[in-house]
């Protein structure tokens, strides 16, 4: 689309023990291109769970790698366990202020509306960072990820931070999409990301209806042709495509380099 | 364009929408999809699925040279041969759909092998969705996992004159179905509502390792916004001679168009 900055609000770049990694990454960038998606927001997660200290600082540190090896095309997410309550703070703090982060990345070693998380939200809160947090909602199977958070968990951590910068990820991954976003509604402070794999007609359309195409972020999560054709495919105003497509995460990132 | 997988009517589980005759076809005049092969939606949890199929007969009586009818049957349920016989000769419908995990039967039963070769013998090409919807999304009145790809593979290598088209599926490539010479007959093609064009590629690589008279247009419609599709076509590194065949040419002469 003509005229936006196009952004990828929750994309990954690949964990070091994957031996093909610098290719992957190289391919995630080569697909950006064709794409039209002029940044990626990304995190690198480690395959084990729950996340060690030891592990989220070496992503961290080949993320750092990554904004160097593609200039201007990658923002950072500072991913930690915020069980490690005083090394997650030092290194969210250490990579936002000197790498240039642009958020935090949770996954699911917590739930968000668990007190263990709280510090990291004040950090965030007070950086001016937003905090991108894996979520899904399944209403019928035992959870493989125990404490994988929804809108709920969300609802309630923006109840207690209002000024909060929180993203609620892959509305397209994470199951029952009606359920998240009417459960959303009520969180004005929350953003959806848009992203996943599930391709399923009318999830932007009842999004932008519901909570306003200000709060919703386009977002891939690797789940590339799906989470561009949906937008490009939703019946919406082109103001409001554009909003969705990078004006909204321009907002947010701007909130710290404006301060 | 031609789309091998495209719906009718009511979902159980979801509204959907543009899911009427004219609803689909002003969706696909946007889309620039010349033609849709449709079959019923609630026929995936009518017990009587062939309820369904009247229903989409009646939907695309005026339409139908751009709406062509697949019957969706169960092979364990009573009257499928009458109901067969209805939906090829009266109906017109070019195909069978199956759906063997809500329907409660294995690809590789004996009912159902009977019912492929009967519509393989009538000239109906047979399509099997591997998923209706994602499973972490499924009501919680369902457990209904994807199709078994080995189970599509036995049915398809256990019905060579048959055409086969697979549908709503992914990690064809980790499976025999996607292998270069997998053993299997060449009597199925792919659609790529849910492959990849891009990172690891998958329709490249189903492409390479089955050819490109096995790769189909397909999107979902109206479960699944068309784009998605569209987008993937766009992308794809493939000439355009492969590219015109995975829009309508394989699709033409699998369905007999």
């Amino acid at each position: 689309m003509q005229g936006v900055k196009v952004i990828d609000a929750h994309a990954h770049l690949h964990h070091h023990g994957n031996p093909n990694w610098s290719e992957d990454d190289r391919k995630l960038i080569d697909a950006a291109d064709k794409l039209g998606i002029d940044q990626l927001c990304c995190s690198i997660l480690p395959p084990e769970r729950p996340t060690r200290m030891e592990s989220f600082r070496d992503c961290n540190r080949y993320l750092a790698e990554a904004i160097r090896r593609f200039p201007g095309r990658i923002r950072g997410y500072c991913f930690v366990n915020p069980g490690y309550t005083k090394e997650a703070h030092d290194e969210v703090r250490r990579y936002v202020e000197e790498h240039g982060f642009v958020g935090v990345k949770l996954y699911n070693d917590y739930r968000a509306n668990e007190p263990v998380v709280f510090p990291i939200a004040e950090l965030a809160i007070e950086l001016k960072i937003p905090i991108l947090h894996h979520a899904g909602h399944v209403s019928w199977l035992p959870s493989p990820q125990p404490r994988i958070s929804d809108a709920g968990h969300f609802a309630e951590l923006a109840r207690r931070y209002p000024e909060l910068m929180l993203i609620c990820a892959h509305v397209c991954g994470g199951g029952d999409w009606e359920w998240t976003i009417k459960t959303l509604r009520d969180a004005p402070a929350v953003f959806l990301d848009t992203s996943g794999s599930v391709a399923d007609e009318g999830v932007v359309e009842m999004a932008v209806r519901t909570l306003g195409a200000e709060r919703l972020l386009f977002a891939c999560d690797m789940s590339l042709t799906a989470s561009v054709g949906r937008i490009r495919g939703a019946d919406i105003s082109d103001a409001d495509r554009k909003k969705i497509l990078g004006a909204n995460m321009e907002r947010i990132l701007s909130r710290r380099s404006s301060r | 364009m031609i789309d091998v997988n495209a719906y009718l009517g009511h979902f159980a589980f979801r509204q959907l929408r543009h899911n009427t005759a004219d609803g689909l076809l002003r969706f696909m005049d946007r889309k620039r999809i010349d033609r849709a092969l449709v079959s019923s939606a609630a026929s995936i949890t009518y017990r009587n699925a062939h309820a369904g199929n009247e229903e989409v007969a009646a939907e695309i009586r005026n339409h139908r040279d751009r709406l062509t009818g697949c019957a969706v049957l169960n092979p364990v349920y009573a009257g499928w041969q009458d109901d067969l016989k209805t939906c090829h000769e009266e109906f017109g419908m070019k195909a069978l759909r199956l759906y063997p995990r809500w329907h409660n039967y294995k690809l590789t039963a004996a009912a159902c092998l009977d019912m492929v070769h009967k519509a393989g013998e009538r000239g109906l090409a047979v399509t099997i969705p591997m998923r209706v919807e994602d499973r972490r999304q499924q009501s919680w009145l369902v457990d209904i996992p994807d199709v078994n790809r080995d189970e599509a593979a036995a049915l398809i290598e256990a019905a060579p004159r048959v055409s086969f088209i697979l549908t709503n599926g992914s990690g064809f490539t980790a499976s025999r179905l996607g292998r270069k010479n997998n053993g299997l007959p060449a009597n199925y093609a792919i659609d790529i509502s849910l492959l990849t064009a891009e990172l690891s590629n998958e329709i490249g690589q189903l492409l390479s390792n089955l050819g490109e008279d096995r790769v189909v247009f397909g999107t979902g419609m109206p479960f699944h916004y068309a784009d998605p599709a569209l987008t993937k076509l766009e992308i794809l590194d493939a000439s355009e001679a492969v590219k015109e065949k995975i829009r309508h040419g394989n699709a033409r002469r699998i369905l007999k168009l």
